[in-house]
């Protein structure tokens, strides 16, 4: 026998009051037409790969959590060869999950089911103009060989994801946050030009001359609107940076500093990284010798952090006024000890200053926290909500981990753009808005994937009570959305979806 | 006999069980990509004695995981408002679920539908007989319409429920060594129930039996008791039906429309939990997840859904399914025991029904007599001899913020 289910008549509509009726977890799709999409793509010369041990290096992302199985892989060679796909895609109604570094952490790009288009194969830089200060780039590449090549020129990307396997087109779809975001905006808003693949299988170049509404569309567009498939990006000359840590002992100050340093543009990159909700870091570095000695007359006084000497001996005296938190005190000398010396590492310092932020940041950073598994759920406010969201979601995490790091950053708007819109800016947000991550540390353990989703949840629900975003380092799901933006919204959206998209084939389940 | 065996085909996993623990556990499987078989003893979509009301966290699990719950899966009335909890002293105690009233399963659909949802192979009226762990594989010899057939499987999961075949397999002599609960419930039709329909209600009462229990189906009036094996359960629900009469007004026509199972229940209470050996792993009920208010079914679907990931995990990366599945099931170890920790019960809400606020909604002089009701509810579970294990087991889940794993098998 089998069984009829209308998703929309759900039985006991008064039950689960506020939690999300939807299957998150998406079944696996059944494989009808599968045979036939791969001939027609044989007879156009697409090679499918179907090898066992070849799709098994696709059954996950970086979180580790969601596990899925394609059918087929095509490593992406050519706008042309993906129009191609798609095309055989919707005929056949075949689902299409595209791949860049496979960065998410709820599975966004791992496909179940179905074709797994694996970006990477298209990642040469194109053309770099250093007149016009752009990069032209094929967009599965990743930021941190993008940056090798930029800077054999002596130029550098805008703002770029904290790791080493991030693409240039995964990122443009989802945000991009960097500790320079507070000036330069998110990696998004440095595209100045897309080439893209529709879902339909037209490729259409688009800027914000050129097919607007594409442009807008597929920017921030969670791989809804189309694939991107080469981009356009701004670029900078490239410049060491002077790095300086501040050190709190309130989160609330902390935080509190950094929007004002933010809002002042007081200095050329920023955050918050904390080791304990008592020993808080605040990274600022400058591009140049004069924005430092500007930040140190006129910021540094009207912060309340202290110097590294100043919080050793505060710390100290807390922890010997309280000898029973011996541990607590081991495990900040520990960090101290290891991550510290990580962030400025001898071999990529020279003159005092930092030559490889990207390395530097990325590598140093996650060696800490990663894992088999990983989980970074984050929330995206507005200035004004920023603080509250933030310590309730650090109490969410003192439930679930013992240890754990939230990274903050602010994120520069650059008016009130069409992208923003159901992306992972908040929709109250003015001139800024701010992110934080949640960062457990696992620390060798190994979870359940319903322990670490119900802490997930628990930091997500924050953002639905409050009506903040997600700035999507796995954030903005399914589950999620309606919930935070509102059905009229949402809909209006999937109208756009269904219309672009009438297979609902291209990365399916990731947020329709 | 094994020897003329049929041989069929090697799987990734063959679970054991056609139920919800079974169903989660395939779910996670298929989804990456791994041959999974489910055997089950019965025709599907078959019958299974059962309450039916699905826990606020079983339900979610059902949507995200299953889609929504078709209208067959579901018995009148289709939800549940909570519990009601009656003591001796005519004291009662409604506890709303949180989030809203939840479902009222029909298991005898819901199950087959999670199954065919779950996408893994089903061979249904096959029984399981034994399991063999080769060290590499484990060898699994089960029985269809009198004939005996061979699978051979890289994991094997038992997911076989309270009287497991594969748990008998692993740990032979293991069901002698623990106590047994029937558990019965009678279909009556309704004179007169002034019992609120709205509720699943239970009576903390000693002198009733184990778990005494009555609810509203399909217009009719359940009354189910449960004690320890070997009881007259007949005898039992007689005086039951009486009690109501007299004491709540409750007018049911007899019946003779009855039925029961056999209970492995009380392993979650003292931490004594038996997740298999080598490649053969053990959830759901079978393990001893089982509940009080609504989360047998809750904790079948959170712990097999586990189940699955450790073997994707294992699979994966050729670990060790037994060191992955222990460590990631603790979660559910805590969720599921915490709900007989007295510590938890007194300080943390551990269930999805607010016991603690219920009890303060009584004055203070209730509420104390409520207490000494549920201590003499709770005086002939004394020759079990576990009040002194729950205890430590509460004391150990304070100080090392676990339940000691190695009181599991
Ligand atoms: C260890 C770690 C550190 C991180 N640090 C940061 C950080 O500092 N800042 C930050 O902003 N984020 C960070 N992230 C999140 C991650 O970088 C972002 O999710 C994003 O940049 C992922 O890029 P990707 O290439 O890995 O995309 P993928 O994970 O491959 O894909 C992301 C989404 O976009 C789709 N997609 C991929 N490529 C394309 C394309 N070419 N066209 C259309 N759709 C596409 C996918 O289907 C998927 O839905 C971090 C994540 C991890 C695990
Ligand atoms: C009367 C009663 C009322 C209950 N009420 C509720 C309630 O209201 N809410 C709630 O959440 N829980 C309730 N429960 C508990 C709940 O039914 C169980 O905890 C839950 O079904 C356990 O699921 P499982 O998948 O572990 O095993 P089961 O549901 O027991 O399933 C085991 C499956 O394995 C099959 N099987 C067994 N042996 C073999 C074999 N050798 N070979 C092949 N197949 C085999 C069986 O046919 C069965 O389909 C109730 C239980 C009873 C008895």
């Amino acid at each position: 026998m089998s069984y009829k289910t209308d998703g929309s008549k759900h039985i006991g509509k008064d039950s689960l009051i506020g939690i999300p009726r939807q299957q998150t977890n998406p079944s696996r799709w059944s494989g009808k037409g599968w045979d036939a999409f791969v001939g027609e793509l044989g007879s156009s010369g697409i090679d499918v790969v179907t090898e066992p041990s070849k799709l098994s290096l696709y059954r996950s992302d970086a979180g580790g959590v969601a596990t899925g199985s394609c059918h087929g892989v095509v490593i992406a060679r050519s706008s042309e060869m993906i129009a191609d796909i798609m095309r055989a895609a919707q005929k056949h109604r075949i689902p299409v999950t595209v791949k860049g570094g496979g960065l998410t952490t709820e599975g966004e790009s791992v496909a179940f089911g179905g074709l797994q288009l694996d970006m990477r194969g298209m990642s040469k830089v194109i053309n770099i103009d250093r007149e016009d200060l752009t990069v032209r780039t094929e967009a599965g590449i990743y930021w941190h060989s993008l940056a090798e090549s930029l800077r054999r020129y002596g130029m550098d990307y805008l703002s770029a994801p904290l790791n080493m396997t991030s693409s240039v087109g995964g990122t443009l779809g989802v945000g991009g946050i960097d500790v320079n975001s507070p000036r330069l905006g998110c990696s998004a808003d440095q595209a100045v030009a897309l080439k893209v693949v529709t879902p339909r299988g037209d490729i259409v170049e688009c800027s914000e001359e050129d097919n607007r509404d594409l442009f807008e569309l597929v920017l921030l567009g969670y791989g809804q609107f189309g694939i991107i498939t080469e981009a356009t990006l701004r670029i900078r000359p490239f410049t060491p940076i002077t790095m300086h840590y501040f050190y709190y002992s309130s989160l609330r100050e902390a935080m509190e500093d950094l929007k004002m340093l933010t809002r002042e543009d007081a200095a050329d990159y920023l955050g918050i990284l904390t080791m304990l909700d008592r020993a808080i870091n605040l990274l600022v570095a400058f591009d140049s010798d004069e924005r430092e000695k500007m930040f140190f007359s006129n910021w540094r006084n009207k912060i309340r952090g202290h110097g590294e000497m100043g919080f050793a001996v505060r710390t100290a005296a807390h922890y010997l006024l309280r000898p029973w938190k011996l541990r607590e005190a081991l495990y900040l000398l520990d960090r101290k000890r290891t991550l510290l010396p990580a962030l400025s590492p001898s071999h990529h310092i020279a003159s005092g200053k930092i030559v490889d932020r990207s390395v530097v940041f990325s590598r140093a950073v996650w060696r800490f926290w990663g894992g088999r598994q990983m989980v970074i759920p984050d929330l995206a406010t507005s200035e004004d909500k920023f603080v509250d969201a933030i310590l309730k979601g650090n109490e969410v995490c003192k439930k679930y981990f013992d240890h754990y790091t939230l990274y903050c950053v602010g994120i520069k708007l650059h008016g009130k753009l069409p992208r923003y819109e159901l992306s992972c800016i908040p929709p109250d947000a003015q001139d800024f808005a701010y992110g934080c991550e949640f960062e457990p540390m696992l620390e060798g353990k190994t979870y359940s994937r319903d322990y670490l989703q119900s802490f997930k949840n628990e930091i997500y629900d924050i953002g639905v009570e409050m009506g903040t975003s997600y700035y999507r380092f796995g954030g903005m799901m399914k589950g999620y959305i309606r919930r935070v933006f509102g059905d009229e919204l949402v809909d209006r959206y999937l109208k756009m979806k269904e219309k672009a998209d009438p297979s609902m084939i291209l990365n399916r389940d990731v947020i329709f | 006999m094994a020897t003329s065996a049929r041989y069929h085909s090697h799987y990734d996993v063959i679970i054991v069980g056609g139920s919800f623990s079974g169903a989660a556990c395939a779910k996670r499987l298929v989804d990456s990509g791994y041959s999974t078989l489910i055997l089950e003893h019965k025709k599907l979509p078959r019958h299974k004695p059962c309450s039916g009301i699905v826990s606020p966290r079983g339900h979610r699990f059902l949507l995200e995981n299953f889609g929504p719950v078709p209208d067959e899966a579901v018995h009148s009335p289709k939800t549940c408002r909570g519990v009601v909890f009656h003591y001796p002293s005519m004291l009662s105690m409604p506890m709303d679920f949180h989030y809203g009233p939840t479902l009222h399963l029909n298991r005898k659909y819901s199950d087959h539908w999670a199954l065919l949802q779950s996408g893994a192979d089903v061979h249904e009226r096959t029984h399981l007989e034994s399991v063999e762990d080769k060290g590499t594989s484990v060898e699994v010899i089960a029985r269809t319409e009198g004939e005996h057939i061979r699978y051979r499987a890289r994991y094997v999961m038992g997911a076989d429920g309270p009287n497991s075949t594969v748990v008998r397999s692993v740990y032979p002599g293991y069901e002698k060594t623990i106590p047994w609960f029937k558990v019965k419930q009678y279909f009556h039709e309704r004179i007169d129930c002034p019992l609120d329909d709205d509720y699943f209600h239970f009576w903390v009462h000693p002198d009733l039996g184990f778990y005494t229990w009555s609810h509203l189906r399909n217009e009719g009036q359940i009354v189910g008791v449960g004690y320890g094996a070997g009881d007259d359960l007949n005898k039992r629900h007689e005086r039951v039906v009486s009690y109501l009469e007299e004491k709540h007004g409750v007018r049911l026509k007899p019946t003779e429309k009855r039925e029961g199972s056999i209970n492995n229940f009380g392993l979650s209470l003292i931490n004594r939990y038996v997740f298999g050996k080598g490649n053969i792993i053990i959830t759901g009920q079978a393990a001893g997840f089982l509940n009080i208010i609504a989360e047998g079914m809750s904790c079948a679907l959170h712990s097999g859904a586990i189940a699955g990931e450790a073997t994707v995990d294992a699979l994966r990366y050729n670990n060790s399914i037994q060191d992955t599945y222990r460590k990631m099931i603790s979660s559910e170890v805590k969720r599921c025991s915490d709900q007989w920790n007295p510590f938890k019960i007194i300080f943390g809400n551990p269930h999805e029904a607010d016991f603690m606020a219920a009890l303060k909604r009584h004055s203070r002089s209730d509420r104390r007599r409520i207490i000494r009701d549920i201590w003499s509810f709770l005086r002939p579970w004394g020759k079990y001899g576990w009040g002194r294990q729950i205890v430590t087991q509460a004391v150990f889940r304070r100080l090392i913020d676990a339940y000691a794993p190695s009181r599991w098998l």
